[in-house]
Protein backbone atom coordinates (compact mmCIF):
# COMPACT_ATOMS: atom_id res chain seq x y z
CA UNK A 1 0.00 0.00 0.00
CA UNK A 2 0.91 3.48 -0.28
CA UNK A 3 0.69 6.17 2.28
CA UNK A 4 -0.99 9.95 0.95
CA UNK A 5 -1.03 12.29 4.39
CA UNK A 6 -2.51 15.26 3.59
CA UNK A 7 -1.39 18.48 6.01
CA UNK A 8 -3.00 22.19 6.70
CA UNK A 9 -4.93 23.39 4.09
CA UNK A 10 -5.13 19.99 1.92
CA UNK A 11 -6.58 18.46 4.88
CA UNK A 12 -8.94 21.07 5.65
CA UNK A 13 -10.03 20.95 1.71
CA UNK A 14 -10.18 17.01 1.74
CA UNK A 15 -11.63 16.48 5.41
CA UNK A 16 -9.73 13.35 5.87
CA UNK A 17 -5.60 13.01 6.98
CA UNK A 18 -4.56 10.29 4.62
CA UNK A 19 -5.29 8.18 2.54
CA UNK A 20 -4.06 4.70 1.41
CA UNK A 21 -3.97 3.36 -2.24
CA UNK A 22 -2.98 -0.12 -3.75
CA UNK A 23 0.46 -0.23 -5.37
CA UNK A 24 0.11 -0.80 -9.36
CA UNK A 25 4.14 -1.30 -9.51
CA UNK A 26 6.95 0.35 -9.58
CA UNK A 27 5.96 2.02 -13.26
CA UNK A 28 3.69 4.67 -11.68
CA UNK A 29 4.90 8.53 -11.18
CA UNK A 30 4.29 10.69 -7.95
CA UNK A 31 2.31 12.73 -10.17
CA UNK A 32 0.06 9.68 -12.31
CA UNK A 33 -0.42 8.70 -8.30
CA UNK A 34 -2.03 11.62 -7.70
CA UNK A 35 -4.01 11.35 -10.53
CA UNK A 36 -5.40 8.12 -9.69
CA UNK A 37 -6.13 9.42 -5.85
CA UNK A 38 -7.89 12.22 -7.36
CA UNK A 39 -9.80 9.65 -9.20
CA UNK A 40 -10.89 7.98 -5.75
CA UNK A 41 -11.84 10.54 -3.87
CA UNK A 42 -15.04 12.90 -4.43
CA UNK A 43 -13.13 16.67 -4.11
CA UNK A 44 -11.12 17.59 -6.67
CA UNK A 45 -7.53 18.86 -4.97
CA UNK A 46 -4.99 18.89 -8.06
CA UNK A 47 -5.50 22.13 -9.42
CA UNK A 48 -4.09 23.29 -5.74
CA UNK A 49 -1.07 21.70 -6.36
CA UNK A 50 -0.17 21.49 -10.72
CA UNK A 51 -0.90 24.23 -13.07
CA UNK A 52 -2.69 23.75 -16.18
CA UNK A 53 0.73 23.13 -18.26
CA UNK A 54 1.04 19.91 -15.24
CA UNK A 55 3.82 21.82 -13.43
CA UNK A 56 4.15 22.34 -9.78
CA UNK A 57 2.46 25.58 -7.98
CA UNK A 58 5.38 26.81 -5.57
CA UNK A 59 3.16 26.64 -2.62
CA UNK A 60 3.17 22.78 -1.54
CA UNK A 61 5.88 20.47 -1.01
CA UNK A 62 5.52 16.98 -1.91
CA UNK A 63 7.58 14.45 0.15
CA UNK A 64 8.16 10.80 -0.38
CA UNK A 65 9.61 8.85 2.38
CA UNK A 66 10.75 12.40 4.19
CA UNK A 67 12.22 13.46 0.93
CA UNK A 68 11.40 16.39 -1.04
CA UNK A 69 10.61 15.87 -4.99
CA UNK A 70 12.45 18.52 -5.71
CA UNK A 71 15.71 16.13 -4.77
CA UNK A 72 14.48 12.91 -6.53
CA UNK A 73 12.91 13.32 -9.95
CA UNK A 74 10.20 15.97 -9.51
CA UNK A 75 7.08 14.65 -10.50
CA UNK A 76 8.27 11.58 -12.31
CA UNK A 77 9.68 10.15 -9.05
CA UNK A 78 8.36 6.52 -9.43
CA UNK A 79 6.44 5.53 -6.27
CA UNK A 80 6.78 1.64 -4.68
CA UNK A 81 4.73 -0.29 -2.44
CA UNK A 82 5.47 1.37 1.02
CA UNK A 83 6.20 4.43 0.53
CA UNK A 84 4.68 7.49 2.47
CA UNK A 85 3.89 10.64 0.27
CA UNK A 86 2.83 14.08 2.22
CA UNK A 87 1.47 16.61 0.57
CA UNK A 88 2.44 20.04 3.05
CA UNK A 89 1.52 24.11 2.03
CA UNK A 90 4.07 25.47 4.55
CA UNK A 91 3.20 28.62 6.19
CA UNK A 92 5.81 31.59 4.90
CA UNK A 93 4.99 34.50 6.66
CA UNK A 94 6.23 35.22 10.28
CA UNK B 1 13.36 40.35 44.76
CA UNK B 2 14.90 37.05 44.12
CA UNK B 3 15.27 35.45 41.24
CA UNK B 4 13.53 32.51 43.02
CA UNK B 5 10.87 34.73 43.75
CA UNK B 6 10.54 36.27 40.25
CA UNK B 7 10.48 33.03 38.55
CA UNK B 8 8.72 30.96 41.63
CA UNK B 9 5.62 30.24 38.61
CA UNK B 10 7.92 28.75 36.64
CA UNK B 11 10.46 27.04 38.24
CA UNK B 12 7.54 25.42 40.11
CA UNK B 13 6.88 23.48 36.86
CA UNK B 14 10.15 23.15 35.55
CA UNK B 15 12.88 23.20 38.30
CA UNK B 16 15.83 25.39 39.65
CA UNK B 17 18.23 23.42 37.58
CA UNK B 18 16.59 24.37 34.32
CA UNK B 19 15.73 28.06 35.29
CA UNK B 20 19.74 28.12 35.83
CA UNK B 21 20.11 26.31 32.83
CA UNK B 22 17.86 28.80 31.11
CA UNK B 23 19.73 32.27 32.87
CA UNK B 24 22.68 30.88 31.23
CA UNK B 25 21.57 30.46 27.65
CA UNK B 26 21.57 32.74 24.47
CA UNK B 27 19.43 32.56 21.91
CA UNK B 28 19.56 34.67 18.66
CA UNK B 29 16.04 36.05 17.28
CA UNK B 30 15.99 36.55 13.17
CA UNK B 31 13.18 38.34 12.67
CA UNK B 32 11.16 40.79 15.47
CA UNK B 33 7.35 40.64 13.81
CA UNK B 34 4.41 38.59 14.01
CA UNK B 35 6.36 35.74 15.61
CA UNK B 36 9.67 37.45 17.17
CA UNK B 37 8.05 39.79 18.88
CA UNK B 38 6.10 37.63 21.06
CA UNK B 39 8.72 34.83 21.26
CA UNK B 40 11.39 37.44 22.30
CA UNK B 41 9.21 38.67 25.03
CA UNK B 42 8.11 34.91 26.49
CA UNK B 43 12.04 34.41 26.45
CA UNK B 44 12.89 37.66 28.36
CA UNK B 45 10.05 37.10 30.77
CA UNK B 46 11.23 33.70 31.56
CA UNK B 47 14.90 35.23 32.24
CA UNK B 48 16.67 34.12 29.52
CA UNK B 49 20.70 35.10 29.80
CA UNK B 50 21.02 36.75 26.66
CA UNK B 51 19.31 37.24 23.19
CA UNK B 52 20.30 38.83 20.24
CA UNK B 53 17.62 40.29 18.05
CA UNK B 54 18.37 40.61 14.34
CA UNK B 55 15.75 42.86 12.26
CA UNK B 56 15.94 45.80 9.47
CA UNK B 57 11.89 47.20 10.29
CA UNK B 58 10.56 49.90 11.05
CA UNK B 59 7.07 49.95 12.87
CA UNK B 60 4.28 50.30 10.37
CA UNK B 61 -0.04 50.47 11.32
CA UNK B 62 -0.55 47.06 9.81
CA UNK B 63 1.71 45.34 12.18
CA UNK B 64 0.14 46.75 15.23
CA UNK B 65 -2.56 43.62 14.93
CA UNK B 66 -0.16 41.09 15.95
CA UNK B 67 2.89 42.84 16.86
CA UNK B 68 2.46 43.00 20.77
CA UNK B 69 5.98 44.84 21.65
CA UNK B 70 4.64 47.90 19.20
CA UNK B 71 2.33 50.64 19.86
CA UNK B 72 0.49 53.77 17.63
CA UNK B 73 3.31 55.87 19.22
CA UNK B 74 6.01 53.66 17.62
CA UNK B 75 4.71 53.88 14.20
CA UNK B 76 7.99 55.01 11.41
CA UNK B 77 10.46 53.85 14.40
CA UNK B 78 13.04 50.68 14.19
CA UNK B 79 11.04 47.72 15.65
CA UNK B 80 14.80 47.06 17.12
CA UNK B 81 14.76 50.10 19.09
CA UNK B 82 11.37 49.78 20.02
CA UNK B 83 11.97 46.18 20.85
CA UNK B 84 15.07 46.43 23.03
CA UNK B 85 13.38 49.36 25.35
CA UNK B 86 10.09 47.20 25.93
CA UNK B 87 12.01 43.96 26.49
CA UNK B 88 14.13 45.74 29.04
CA UNK B 89 11.50 47.66 30.66
CA UNK B 90 10.11 43.58 31.26
CA UNK B 91 13.08 42.38 32.62
CA UNK B 92 16.06 44.44 33.30
CA UNK B 93 18.36 41.20 34.00
CA UNK B 94 18.69 40.23 30.26
CA UNK B 95 21.52 40.86 28.25
CA UNK B 96 19.72 42.22 24.75
CA UNK B 97 22.07 42.66 21.96
CA UNK B 98 20.41 44.14 18.66
CA UNK B 99 21.69 43.91 15.15
CA UNK B 100 19.89 46.02 12.59
CA UNK B 101 20.21 44.67 9.17
CA UNK B 102 18.53 42.71 6.84
CA UNK B 103 19.49 38.97 6.88
CA UNK B 104 21.15 38.49 3.41
CA UNK B 105 24.61 36.05 2.32
CA UNK B 106 26.78 38.89 4.49
CA UNK B 107 25.48 37.65 7.51
CA UNK B 108 27.84 36.24 9.89
CA UNK B 109 26.42 34.64 13.67
CA UNK B 110 27.62 35.98 16.86
CA UNK B 111 29.81 33.41 18.10
CA UNK B 112 28.39 32.87 21.27
CA UNK B 113 25.31 31.51 19.73
CA UNK B 114 23.89 28.11 18.93
CA UNK B 115 20.11 27.96 19.35
CA UNK B 116 18.91 30.38 16.61
CA UNK B 117 14.95 31.35 16.22
CA UNK B 118 13.64 32.08 12.54
CA UNK B 119 10.79 34.00 12.73
CA UNK B 120 11.46 35.61 9.26
CA UNK B 121 8.75 36.20 6.84
CA UNK B 122 10.60 35.43 3.69
CA UNK B 123 12.28 32.43 2.49
CA UNK B 124 15.55 34.11 0.82
CA UNK B 125 16.57 35.76 4.68
CA UNK B 126 15.71 32.08 6.26
CA UNK B 127 17.95 30.31 4.04
CA UNK B 128 20.77 32.88 4.73
CA UNK B 129 20.32 32.46 8.37
CA UNK B 130 20.42 28.79 8.17
CA UNK B 131 23.68 29.01 6.03
CA UNK B 132 25.22 30.88 8.24
CA UNK B 133 25.18 28.70 11.18
CA UNK B 134 28.08 26.64 12.22
CA UNK B 135 28.04 22.90 12.54
CA UNK B 136 25.49 21.63 15.65
CA UNK B 137 23.63 24.98 15.83
CA UNK B 138 19.44 24.30 16.63
CA UNK B 139 17.11 26.33 14.63
CA UNK B 140 13.85 26.28 15.49
CA UNK B 141 11.95 27.32 12.05
CA UNK B 142 8.54 29.27 12.49
CA UNK B 143 5.82 30.20 10.18
CA UNK B 144 2.45 31.14 9.66
CA UNK B 145 -0.17 31.87 6.81
CA UNK B 146 -3.85 32.40 7.14
CA UNK B 147 -5.27 28.92 8.49
CA UNK B 148 -1.83 27.30 9.27
CA UNK B 149 1.35 27.65 10.57
CA UNK B 150 4.12 25.38 11.79
CA UNK B 151 7.70 24.93 13.75
CA UNK B 152 10.22 22.23 13.06
CA UNK B 153 13.75 21.92 14.76
CA UNK B 154 16.71 21.21 12.69
CA UNK B 155 20.17 20.34 14.18
CA UNK B 156 22.58 21.87 11.23
CA UNK B 157 25.53 19.19 9.93
CA UNK B 158 22.65 16.22 11.24
CA UNK B 159 19.46 17.22 9.67
CA UNK B 160 17.78 17.88 6.62
CA UNK B 161 18.76 21.44 5.72
CA UNK B 162 15.19 23.94 5.38
CA UNK B 163 16.37 24.59 2.66
CA UNK B 164 16.38 21.08 1.21
CA UNK B 165 13.27 20.33 3.00
CA UNK B 166 11.28 23.61 1.58
CA UNK B 167 12.71 23.48 -1.89
CA UNK B 168 10.39 24.82 -4.36
CA UNK B 169 8.92 27.06 -2.34
CA UNK B 170 8.89 30.73 -3.39
CA UNK B 171 7.59 33.59 -1.40
CA UNK B 172 3.82 34.44 -2.09
CA UNK B 173 3.52 37.58 -3.69
CA UNK B 174 1.49 40.42 -1.85
CA UNK B 175 1.34 40.57 1.50
CA UNK B 176 1.02 37.00 3.30
CA UNK B 177 -2.42 36.57 5.29
CA UNK B 178 -2.06 36.49 9.80
CA UNK B 179 -3.39 37.66 12.57
CA UNK B 180 -2.95 38.18 15.70
CA UNK B 181 -4.18 35.22 17.06
CA UNK B 182 -2.49 32.99 14.88
CA UNK B 183 0.77 34.38 15.83
CA UNK B 184 0.35 33.92 19.20
CA UNK B 185 0.10 30.35 19.17
CA UNK B 186 2.78 29.71 16.44
CA UNK B 187 4.84 31.89 18.65
CA UNK B 188 3.86 30.08 21.51
CA UNK B 189 4.86 27.09 20.29
CA UNK B 190 7.95 28.12 19.35
CA UNK B 191 8.99 29.24 22.35
CA UNK B 192 8.25 26.07 24.29
CA UNK B 193 10.76 24.26 21.77
CA UNK B 194 13.16 27.37 22.27
CA UNK B 195 13.17 26.17 26.63
CA UNK B 196 12.66 22.52 25.40
CA UNK B 197 15.85 23.16 23.22
CA UNK B 198 18.04 24.76 25.66
CA UNK B 199 17.06 22.28 28.57
CA UNK B 200 18.53 19.52 25.75
CA UNK B 201 15.17 17.84 25.31
CA UNK B 202 14.21 19.41 22.08
CA UNK B 203 10.42 17.79 21.23
CA UNK B 204 10.23 18.60 17.04
CA UNK B 205 13.82 17.90 16.16
CA UNK B 206 13.49 16.44 12.68
CA UNK B 207 9.91 17.01 12.53
CA UNK B 208 7.19 19.66 11.49
CA UNK B 209 4.27 20.62 14.23
CA UNK B 210 1.80 21.51 11.73
CA UNK B 211 -1.14 23.90 13.20
CA UNK B 212 -4.12 24.23 11.74
CA UNK B 213 -5.92 27.57 13.53
CA UNK B 214 -9.48 27.60 11.85
CA UNK B 215 -9.98 23.75 12.83
CA UNK B 216 -7.61 23.30 15.72
CA UNK B 217 -5.83 20.22 14.61
CA UNK B 218 -2.28 19.65 15.40
CA UNK B 219 -0.21 17.16 12.88
CA UNK B 220 3.23 16.13 13.05
CA UNK B 221 5.28 15.37 9.54
CA UNK B 222 8.85 13.50 10.43
CA UNK B 223 11.56 15.13 7.83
Amino acid sequence: MINIQFYSLLRLLLKQEKFELASIGEDETIEQLLQRLQQQISTPFLQKLLDEQGEMFPGTIIMINRRNIHHLEKLETPIQDGDVVALFPPGAGG
Amino acid sequence: MSAVERYNRQILHWGKERQQQLEAATVLIAGIGGLGATVSQLLVRAGIGKLYLVDDGLVDWSDLNRQLLYNETDIGQPKLTIAKQRLQQINKDVTIEVQQKRIDHSFQPPADVSIFADCLDNYPSRFHLEASLGTGSFLIHGGIEGDQGQVLTLQKGKSQSLAEILAGSRQPQGEIPVTGSGAAILSGFMANELFNTIFSQPQLLNRFLIVGLSDLHLAFLEV
